[in-house]
């Protein structure tokens, strides 16, 4: 059985968010305008993005209500009702609720009936786990369809109060790192075992990933203070306020670990070339969900003396004006670039999803049905 | 990348082979136990010297194998040859830096210099020298790309790394940093070596075989250096 990605579709919430007007929603800690923001903007190329919270920072709308609208934009321009979905299986780094799963949540705002569930948990890459159990599930016949959502309301982690709980009174750069990198938003595919003749149908060839997390330690987290070294993670705290005074509630990211991403990256890559899934010639688009622009190394020098290396003009992203949506980036730019290119049958998409969490990476391979 | 490298379709083949063979000693090497206290910060000054001590006996080693390799390629490889006696030459005193800084670091010489080698070490050597006394052993270049991607990751990560969790009163990394001076060169050197010598796919599987022989000799040889032998 092939499986298809038949429609897709995304949700951003609010208007989008210029740079100086970041701290505006985020708020300032301490009063204090971030010294480090300007830098870290710099290096990650992003110039707008999107909050599902206000000014005030109250929450404007939910994880699971921005997973259903990205869903239904996805149905609205599918060949199909959303009552004929059979499967709905979802991906985010952090629900509105710790249990039950997000999944559960998104199936209930989305009134769907009786629908087969699943629910991704992780980072970056549980996108494409949330996309891997739907497609095995068409493949081997378990169901027709499936609906796949990746959705991130990452903001609620970066509100100025959170930081002021923090008894030592000091921000340290790795937990503001990712306030001047990540946002909100979702994305959606629907996916089916025939094509649709007259819509832009993409076959999905294969789906795999890599995970190192025996080999390195964790790189982004939330859930331990700085610098922890006993292993206490913020539920073995007395109370879940004393976790958050530790500073065992901010999402950190460990940046001296980060360059490992790229090793993995590329370890994988050359993994498929050599397991022949991968032929660099025959790729005619890129889809990377990179964090930030400057991301280039002697490995990437190398890959291009091996000639395995895809040329610039291939890659497309929609990371500066999107903003970098965690897990849901890889589904609001299969939806953006599927809408502005006029993709021929045959053409080949190759898409690369990098969790630096604890070392993840995920690939795509998609062709466009004829 | 310079115009220069613009390398054989058969070179090219080998290089992403080797880069592959690469990439998997270096997540295999950040399991070992010394190499994970080193690159998580929790290395101690015995680790350190106890790391140069079982290294040392390798790099003196070292030269050996490269010079034997290089006078082991025929007249019909005598461009090779040269470029191989040129690197032994640049090599084959690296272990006196690598002492210096074991003296640095407080370490008494006279057991640096008298250590055997590790079970690593000796099976790692054993193959080296059992390979450069082939006749024209082209696939040591998968053995020079190896060890020169372990000089390069010293001296870009780990010298830093040491420096940063340890307090030396003099200098006591430029063995490992000694390897990033030279290192375009070297890598260049290496890419017109791959690119003279992976002419065939049966060269380009040698070198590819030594290369990963090599890598987890080394790992061996890591391995070891927690262990008394």
């Amino acid at each position: 059985m092939n499986v298809y990605i038949n429609s897709t579709g995304h949700f951003l919430p609010g208007k989008a968010v210029s740079n100086d007007e970041i701290e505006g929603v985020l708020g300032l800690i301490y009063g204090k305008k971030s010294r480090l923001k300007n830098k870290i903007l710099k290096s990650n190329g992003i110039v707008q993005r999107h909050y599902a919270i206000n000014n005030q920072q109250k929450t404007e709308i939910s994880n699971s209500e921005m997973a259903a609208n990205s869903g239904v934009s996805c149905i609205e321009k599918s060949f199909i009702p959303m009552s004929k979905i059979q499967m709905l299986s979802c991906a985010t780094s952090q629900g509105d609720v710790v249990l039950p799963g997000f999944g559960s949540m998104v199936q209930a705002a989305l009134n769907l009936s009786q629908v087969e569930l699943h629910t991704s948990h992780g980072i970056c890459s549980s996108s494409i786990m949330a996309l891997k159990a739907a497609y095995t599930n068409i493949k081997c016949d378990g169901v027709d369809n499936a609906l796949v959502i990746a959705s991130e309301l990452t903001s609620r982690l970066f509100k100025s109060s959170r930081y002021e709980q923090v008894e030592s009174n000091e921000v340290d750069f790795n937990a503001e790192f990712l306030r001047w990198m990540l946002s909100d938003g979702s994305g959606a595919l629907l996916l089916e075992n025939k094509p649709r003749a007259g819509g832009k149908s993409l076959k999905i060839d294969w789906i795999k990933s890599f995970s190192s997390a025996d080999v390195y330690p964790v790189c982004m987290s939330v859930g331990t203070a700085k610098n922890e070294v006993n292993n206490k993670t913020w539920q073995d705290y007395e109370t879940y306020a004393d976790a958050e005074k530790a500073g065992a509630l901010l999402l950190r990211q460990d940046v001296r670990l980060l360059d490992n991403i790229v090793s993995v990256g590329v370890n994988g890559f050359l993994k498929l070339i050599s397991q022949g899934y991968i032929n660099t010639n025959k790729i005619d688009h890129v889809l990377c969900h990179f964090s930030s622009k400057h991301f280039k190394s002697k490995i990437f020098d190398m890959l291009e003396t091996a000639g395995a290396s895809i040329p610039e003009h291939k890659w497309y992203t929609n990371l500066y004006e999107r903003g970098n949506t965690g897990c849901a980036s890889i589904f609001i730019m299969l939806d953006e670039f599927i809408n502005t290119h006029d993709l021929k049958a045959g053409e080949t998409i190759f898409c690369m999803v990098p969790e630096s969490g604890r070392f993840n990476c995920a690939y795509m391979h998609l062709t466009v049905a004829g | 990348m310079e115009d220069n490298l613009v390398l054989t379709e058969t070179g090219q083949n080998c290089l992403q082979m080797l880069l592959k063979v690469w990439l998997d000693f270096d997540l295999a090497i950040t399991k070992v136990p010394i190499v994970r206290r080193l690159e998580q910060g929790r290395l101690s000054i015995e680790d350190y010297q106890n790391l140069l001590v079982n290294m040392r006996q390798q790099v003196i080693e070292g030269s050996r194998w490269i010079s034997r390799c290089a006078s082991s390629f025929d007249r019909n490889y005598s461009d090779v040859r040269a470029s191989i006696i040129k690197h032994a030459y640049e090599e084959h005193k690296d272990y006196m830096l690598l002492e210096a800084d074991y003296a640095a670091t407080g370490g008494d010489l006279r057991v640096i210099e008298s250590r055997s080698k590790n079970i690593g070490s000796e099976a790692l050597h054993g193959f080296l020298m059992y390979r450069a006394s082939q006749s024209n052993p082209v696939d040591l270049i998968g053995a020079m790309w190896i060890i020169e991607g372990l000089g390069n990751k010293m001296s870009m990560k780990w010298s830093k790394l040491i420096n940063e969790q340890l307090n030396f009163t003099s200098k006591a990394t430029t063995f490992m940093e000694y390897h990033g001076e030279n290192d375009d060169n070297h890598m260049q050197e290496l890419y017109q070596l791959v690119d003279r010598l992976a002419t065939s796919d049966e060269n380009v599987a040698d070198i590819i075989r030594t290369a990963k022989v090599v890598a987890k000799l080394y790992q061996l040889q890591l391995e070891e250096v927690d262990n008394d032998n």
